[in-house]
């Protein structure tokens, strides 16, 4: 019998082209117990191929290739957990001192980690980049047997194998026998392996092209840098057999040694940090006490419900000993708290009445009747999933950083985040192996994969086609197939945005670590899920861009207003928000602005905050394919009977009128009809999420059954409780997070509703963010009566400031949205204007000289530096006439003499006897035209606080007998209407059958169209590319819902403003 | 003094629809780009109309009905360009060759010949039209007012003088071919024609655009004097011929190649110029051709061009015609155009004549022309794909092997006595000399053989009509490759033969006199036989 015992995967990254799922699963075909995957310098498949390995009983030994700083590598094999360890370390190590995907490791290194037992580590002579094959190149024979040696002082002669392989390559075969040779000399045993790079013999082709993109070259110039043959698949134990039929010995040790490899991953020794707690009490016993404390503020004394659930959730807490995770997790609060660091809790611990009592979380789930064992189970046996809302930027780093200092370098680290090739990457990368052109590449990366939607003609091909190829032809056929192929192979880590992993102790000896790109950052060899799969706890820190603004407004009131807003005593019923609500104004408002919400809105008509909960959940694929929406709202409006699918589900879908809408409903469904345990009824939800399998659906679906039969349900309303669940599962919402998002979508609400100038700037500084770019927001802003002011090198700072005008706030635009002007010019430009107000355009080049001319043209069209004439009728033109000027070298002649005559002027302007530079007083230009204010506010800034540019036509359009947004509401359901408006997003919905959804704006609001395949397929280009559309059709309105049902399209010029829409991809 | 300037709007397009006289009156869009990958990159007004804009994609055109899409065509583009100074030149000798899509003509002393200049102006354009080319004409006494009038006023004009300023001041800015940056400022400033560029003042300009700034406002002004730039003949060597019958048989082009070859030397001679290389391009008859392609619709691949080309590199310039033609000739008949001939043209690349100072005491080496005679001549009976030196290349492909052009000693370099070795060069010859290497005899093509196995193992070999016992055997040696495009798979063996003492007497000897040797066999799957790829010395 034969065991592969050096094999590498596609987390080789570039040197391997098999997933490790798909070695494990050819290992189990070929009948082989175990199989070592070496992966180069780290163990990033190796969680991978330890569940696939296990899934197939196939025992997966683990290694890595380890790079030596002489160029060779050293092929590893763990023997023990301290083997294990110890690897962690070299590799952690050699990766920390090094640039992100480099690092080596020195023979000193090695010797001063493993000691003198060889640190439980089994090393192999290796193949063409094994130590023995460089010296044998570099030194002939004395330099290999040296070389050997030196391998057996560093690991123990014990661990140190003579490695052979055949490939059938003669240079391989000269070498083998050179490996005997020695192995005979200094009496080591020899060790036959295939040195496998794929799977399958067919994956050769990946592996050639990944030599390519690792070598920068094409598959026509590679050359001898791809495989001579295609020899290094996994090979049966029969085919290894008959390769060294003449080396019976080499293949016997495979087996033996495999026997010596005791270490899996599932031996991984990690234990989470230990919270210090005081005054030698347990962690449970703090945990306990900060819980009641907690209790109290929350729910007071007398809440019995309350307290109930609470000991129920601390007794599973303490059983399943994790106390310290949450107090940890409070830690984190209690920091965030601290430092005025706005943060929530949210996902399935806001199921948590702990969570809710620790200040985790927000949502109280007693109240709500949420369902803890969504969140956590004694039968489940995993760690529960904690994530935290942040502030996205310096607020989420601040946090991320104290979890560092918390638990030291090496105790704290970001998940991974796997960068796979999808159909853009893999394309282009395949593209340069077939060197194809870059023109080519271009316009093959920006076909692929261009809208959510596919429709039945939007394949691979198709795009291909539209990028010219011709696809009989036998190379592109062959491009095409290896494009498939590519998916989801790993191409580098990147770094999780917001993943953390803690460990009691040293964590780099439970996994490599590296540095990430970002300076401060490291991150761990696995990613999220490998992390989970491992039983690594982990907490997600994530940034939110509406809490930086929630966080913003806060502040902006306080400093502005003069008033204190706390987001945690918010009036609950605030009419004026449900009135805005229920009118669907909701632009800029978190999770319930989209085009597909505000359709709703006036439908489902929100009355509490409850109706929050089901607007933020309901817009989602789950409820969408489910076909839940309608009958929902159907229900809601009375124009259908509220039913249940049976009496005993009633307690459970009675707040959601019958129509399950959440996950929590379908796990209590369960529970009830079938009476399943709460964490069996989790992993029915596993079972029918995203990692499914056909039989474990099965199992959880007879189970099912069986309960439902048990309970009396049984024909056709068991099985339409089964569809519903099975439907529903993947893609429901948990009720627990969409009422975590809807307190910041009610935040958002009161904020915009009451603190429009606060809310307008925060928004206005977090961008980008949401559904809106920020020209829409700011027309929205101005259409409820916000002023907002240009941009003024006088006054804006950086970011956008609120400003006092008659006693009203108005939002002055800030500096940061000045196209190309650099942030540290911004900084220098308010330092100097702080020292004294500018005077001219030339004082301000003076005054912070590095400034560009490129930067002075753009503030100078975008009007900011008007107040910078001192005369009447300075306009942006006469700013751009004089940029011209001061921008230009004098010239060494003339610049001494020009720098005192502008200092004479200077000093006239401060003595008040002159008017500045004679130049200056006027300029030969024409001040510039509306059409071209409105062009240079696009170009420079990418809005216009001027009117709309519809608003400049509306006497003509409306001869064209054309429809203002506004309009529209007032018009009967079916009259032909025609709209007019700038395209602000482009939707094609995965769930809508191909229909395009267009928001087109202009001065008095948004209006809605909806486009048929037809219809898009007939004007594609139009639709597509026209920033301006005049769109015939049928007005819908219903329920105070308007849209226009498409009939014709047209492109209309209106400016040549280049104006943006968010297009949806 | 006045001068003409004429100007071919839309030049790409107009060089594509000079060659397709339908496309007239219709919606043109000229794609361009490298295969697969073509974009517009110039339109005709109607085009714009209905849409197309210069960088769309060709398949994002061809959305457009109406519109008719063609590709760039660069030699076209040329002959347009010869033709607009043939135009220039049929009039006036002195000619100014601005632009490709403008020529400037000195109309002194015509008006005798042609009438007055508006006269002469309408005679330009009806040769242009003659010509197929649609050309926009302005007269005037300046030579950049007459090329801007024409590139930016349509039909023929003429300016009086002192009217230069007024006529111009309608003219956009961008007539005026300013530098992109310069452009840029110009449009911010909102200065959109020739007549407000004109109108700033000029010393402020000079301050904020400088000395390229006063000039676009002189420009602008209509008052930038200059004198012609005339233009030189052209070094474009080039000699074509259209037949009237088509011709199949080498003798008759050889006939006619010669006279073409004869006319280009002399053009040559007259220069003081050779010919590094010369190019015959054939043009093929399409019926014939068409006959052709039916019998091979099934391989669209291999679908017979429409043209045949040869190119004659040459080792040294030469203009020797007769040479050149007996080159040509031994060119033709190892590989002969594949359909009859309906035209010719035939260029040279010019270069400076040879001047050789051959060493006194260097040994004789053969005259270029000849050696390049005997090569032809070689290539001729051998094919051109096996003359030459071989070149290792850089694959697993065992026999991979490209062929390079032998060089001349002088050529290599450079015609000076050669350098004396580096030492490192040195030791490492010396180095390669004194390594034991084994020397091994390849085989091209690899000889068909026959190979008994047994148990996997080749025990048998079949080769040259005799047979050999294999007593020992080293292999298999797999190399594969080339998936992508023309993959091969080979299992390679090394093995000692033994033949018997009559097997000896029958087989061609590549080890004469032994009764055994080392051969290299291989296995091709692809083929999936065997043969013999050589032997081990």
């Amino acid at each position: 019998m034969y065991t592969e015992l050096h094999a590498r995967s596609a987390f080789s990254f570039l040197a391997g082209a098999s997933l490790p799922e798909e070695l494990a699963s050819a290992c189990a075909e070929r009948e082989m117990e175990a199989m070592a995957v070496l992966d180069r310098d780290g163990m990033y498949g190796a969680p991978r191929f330890y569940m696939a390995a296990k899934k197939s009983n196939v025992r997966a030994l683990i290694g890595a290739e380890v790079t030596s700083e002489e160029g060779w590598r050293y092929p590893l094999l763990v023997e023990s957990r301290k083997g294990y360890q110890n690897i962690c370390r070299l590799i952690t190590s050699m990766k920390l001192r090094a640039k992100k995907g480099e690092g080596q490791i020195s023979c000193a290194e090695i010797a001063r980690q493993l000691g003198n037992d060889g640190g439980g580590l089994i090393c192999l002579t290796g193949g063409d980049e094994g130590p023995l094959a460089h010296a044998l190149a570099s030194g002939g024979m004395e330099a290999a047997m040296n070389s050997v040696q030196q391998l057996c002082e560093l690991f123990g002669r014990r661990n140190v194998y003579v490695e052979l392989q055949r490939h059938y390559c003669r240079d391989e075969e000269v070498r083998n026998k050179r490996a005997l040779e020695i192995a005979r000399k200094l009496n080591l045993p020899v060790l036959a392996t295939n040195g496998v790079c794929h799977a399958l013999p067919e994956q050769r082709e990946l592996l050639d092209v990944f030599s390519c993109v690792r070598h920068h070259r094409t598959l026509a110039t590679a050359g001898r840098l791809l495989t001579r043959n295609g020899e290094r698949h996994l090979k049966s134990g029969a085919e290894m057999q008959k390769l060294f039929a003449d080396l019976p010995e080499a293949i016997a040790n495979t087996q033996v040694l495999a026997s010596r490899l005791q270490f899996t991953l599932n031996d991984l020794g990690y234990q989470f940090p230990i919270y210090p707690v005081p005054d030698g009490r347990s962690q449970m016993q703090f945990l306990r006490d900060r819980t009641y404390d907690g209790m109290l503020a929350r729910y007071g004394a007398d809440n019995e419900r309350a307290r109930k659930q609470i000991a129920h959730e601390l007794a599973v807490i303490e059983k399943l000993d994790l106390a310290g995770y949450f107090l940890i997790v409070w830690d984190i609060i209690r920091f965030c708290g601290q430092q005025n660091i706005l943060v929530q809790g949210r996902g399935s611990a806001a199921n948590s009445a702990v969570c809710y009592a620790l200040g985790i979380t927000a949502v109280d789930p007693v109240g709500m009747e949420l369902l803890f064992e969504r969140f956590l189970s004694e039968e489940r046996g995993e760690w529960p999933d904690i994530d935290l809302d942040l502030p996205s930027g310096d607020q989420r780093e601040r946090a991320i950083q104290y979890v560092y200092e918390r638990y030291g370098k090496l105790g704290a680290a970001m998940t991974a985040n796997v960068i796979t090739y999808r159909g853009r990457s893999a394309a282009r990368e395949i593209g340069k192996a077939f060197a194809f052109d870059p023109e080519v590449l271009n316009r093959l990366t920006s076909l692929v994969g261009a809208w959510e939607y596919k429709d039945a003609n939007d394949t691979l091909e198709r795009q291909f086609q539209d990028a010219g190829l011709d696809l009989q032809h036998p190379q592109i056929q062959k491009f095409c197939e290896l494009c498939l192929r590519f998916q989801d192979l790993p191409r580098h880590l990147g770094q999780h945005s917001g993943g953390m992993v803690v460990c009691q102790g040293q964590l780099d000896s439970v996994v490599p670590l590296e540095p990430a790109t970002m300076p401060g950052r490291v991150v761990v060899q696995w990613d999220k899920d490998d992390c989970a799969d491992m039983g690594i706890v982990k907490v997600d820190l994530l940034g939110l861009g509406m809490m930086a603004v929630l966080e913003d407004s806060l502040k902006i009131i306080r400093d502005d207003y003069g008033e204190e807003v706390d987001l945690s005593r918010l009036p609950a019923n605030d009419p004026v928000v449900y009135k805005t609500l229920q009118k669907a104004d909701t632009v800029g408002m978190f999770q319930i602005e989209s085009r597909a919400q505000m359709s709703c809105l006036p439908r489902l008509h929100p009355v509490c905050f409850y109706d929050i909960v089901v607007q933020v959940a309901i817009i989602r694929p789950g409820p969408i394919v489910g076909q839940m929406v309608n009958p929902y709202l159907k229900r809601r409006q009375g124009r259908e009977p509220v039913t249940c699918l049976h009496p005993s589900l009633e307690p459970v879908l009675a707040r959601t009128l019958g129509v399950p809408l959440f996950q929590e409903q379908l796990l209590r469904m369960a529970m009830i009809a079938a009476g399943f345990s709460g964490g069996e009824a989790e992993e029915l939800r596993r079972a029918f999420g995203f990692k499914r399998s056909e039989r474990r659906m099965k199992d959880v679906e007879l189970k099912l059954r069986r309960g439902m039969d048990k309970n009396g349900i049984s024909g056709e309303t068991q099985e339409t409780i089964i569809r519903s669940i099975t439907s529903f599962a993947l893609y429901g919402f948990p009720e627990s997070h969409a009422a975590s998002f809807a307190l910041i979508a009610y935040a958002s609400a009161y904020l915009k509703c009451h603190y429009l100038a606060a809310f307008t700037a925060a928004m206005l500084n977090n961008q980008p963010m949401g559904f809106y770019q920020p020209p829409s927001l700011v027309t929205d802003a101005q259409r409820h009566g916000l002023r907002v002011r240009p941009i003024d090198i006088t006054c804006s700072n950086w970011l956008c400031t609120l400003e006092k005008i008659d006693e009203k706030f108005a939002v002055r635009l800030g500096l940061r949205y000045v196209k190309g002007l650099r942030a540290e010019i911004g900084a220098e430009i308010i330092r100097e204007r702080g020292v004294r107000p500018f005077t001219s355009v030339d004082d301000l080049k003076r005054r912070v000289p590095r400034i560009q001319k490129g930067e002075l043209a753009v503030l100078a069209e975008v009007g900011a530096l008007n107040r910078l004439g001192n005369q009447r009728g300075f306009h942006r033109r006469s700013a751009l006439w004089q940029v011209e000027r001061t921008a230009r070298p004098a010239g060494s002649l003339y610049e001494l003499c020009d720098d005192v005559e502008k200092d004479d002027v200077e000093e006239k302007v401060w003595a008040g006897n002159a008017s500045g530079n004679n130049d200056s007083a006027g300029s030969p230009l024409a001040q510039m035209s509306a059409e071209e204010r409105l062009v240079a506010d696009y170009r420079g800034t990418g809005m216009t606080v001027g009117p709309h540019p519809m608003a400049y036509h509306r006497a003509e359009l409306r001869k064209m007998g054309i429809r203002s947004a506004a309009e529209l509401a007032g018009l009967p359901d079916g009259m032909q209407v025609r709209i007019a408006g700038g395209v602000i997003a482009r939707q094609r919905p995965g769930t809508a059958k191909g229909f395009v959804f267009l928001s087109m704006e202009d001065e008095t609001g948004i209006a809605n169209a909806i486009i048929s395949p037809q219809l898009f397929e007939e004007c594609h280009v139009v639709v597509v590319h026209q920033q301006f559309l005049m769109i015939e059709g049928q007005l819908q309105n219903q329920d105070n819902v308007v849209s226009v049902k498409s009939q014709r399209i047209r492109p209309l010029i209106i400016t040549s403003a280049p104006t943006t829409s968010h297009d949806f991809h | 003094m006045s001068f003409a300037a004429i100007h071919i709007p839309d030049f790409i397009v107009q060089a594509v629809v000079r060659g397709e006289a339908a496309l007239r009156e219709r919606a043109v869009a000229i794609v361009d780009g490298t295969p697969p990958l073509w974009s517009v990159v110039a339109a005709n007004r109607r085009a714009a109309q209905v849409g197309i804009e210069l960088g769309m994609a060709k398949s994002q055109a061809a959305q457009f009905t109406g519109v008719e899409i063609r590709h760039r065509l660069p030699a076209q583009e040329k002959t347009t360009h010869e033709a607009l100074l043939d135009l220039g030149w049929s009039v006036s000798p002195w000619v100014e060759d601005s632009v490709q899509d403008t020529i400037v003509l000195d109309l002194a002393g015509l008006r005798s010949v042609f009438g007055p200049e508006e006269k002469i102006a309408h005679e330009l354009a009806k040769r242009g039209s003659g010509l197929g080319l649609s050309a926009r004409i302005a007269v005037a006494e300046n030579i950049e007012v007459a090329i801007l009038a024409a590139r930016g006023l349509p039909d023929v004009t003429l300016i009086p003088p002192g009217e230069e300023a007024k006529r111009l001041s309608a003219l956009p800015v961008h007539t005026l071919l300013p530098a992109p940056e310069i452009l840029e400022t110009l449009t911010r400033w909102g200065v959109e024609s020739c007549g407000r560029l004109a109108a700033l003042p000029v010393i402020q300009l000079s301050e904020r655009l400088g000395q390229e700034g006063v000039r676009l406002h002189t420009l602008a002004r209509g008052a930038l004097v200059r004198s012609l730039v005339l233009a030189k003949p052209s070094d474009n060597f080039q000699e074509e011929m259209e037949l009237d019958d088509s011709v199949e048989e080498l003798e008759s082009l050889s006939f006619v190649l010669g006279r073409l070859l004869d006319q280009l030397c002399e053009r040559l001679a007259a220069r003081s110029l050779s010919a590094r290389s010369i190019r015959m391009e054939f043009e093929l008859e399409r019926s014939f051709e068409k006959g052709l392609q039916l019998s091979a619709h099934a391989d669209q691949h291999k679908l017979i061009p429409r043209k045949f080309e040869k190119i004659l590199t040459l080792p040294v310039p030469m203009r020797d015609s007769k040479v050149l033609l007996k080159l040509a000739r031994l060119r033709l008949q190892s590989a002969p155009p594949p359909a009859a001939v309906i035209k010719i043209v035939i260029s040279a690349e010019a270069d400076r004549v040879r001047t050789t100072q051959r060493g006194l005491f260097l040994p004789a080496s053969p005259e270029p022309e000849r050696l390049e005679l005997t090569m032809a001549r070689l290539a001729n009976l051998v094919g051109d794909a096996n003359v030459g030196s071989p070149q290792l290349m850089d694959t697993h492909r065992p026999d991979a092997i490209r062929m390079e052009r032998f060089r001349l000693a002088q050529e290599a370099v450079g015609g000076r006595r050669k350098k004396a070795s580096a030492p490192g060069e040195k030791d490492s010859s010396a180095a390669r000399m004194t390594k034991p290497a084994n020397g091994f005899r390849l085989l091209r093509p690899s000889v068909p053989a026959r190979v008994e196995l047994r148990d996997g193992l080749p025990v048998r070999v079949f080769f040259y009509g005799s047979s050999g016992e294999i007593v020992a055997a080293s292999g298999p040696w797999r190399t594969s490759g080339e998936w992508w495009q023309d993959p091969w798979e080979q299992a390679e063996w090394d093995v000692e033969v033994r033949f018997s003492s009559s097997a000896q007497k029958n087989k061609r000897s590549l080890n004469p006199g032994s009764e055994r040797g080392l051969y290299l066999i291989y296995y091709d799957l692809r083929q999936q036989g065997w043969f013999l790829r050589g032997m081990y010395d």
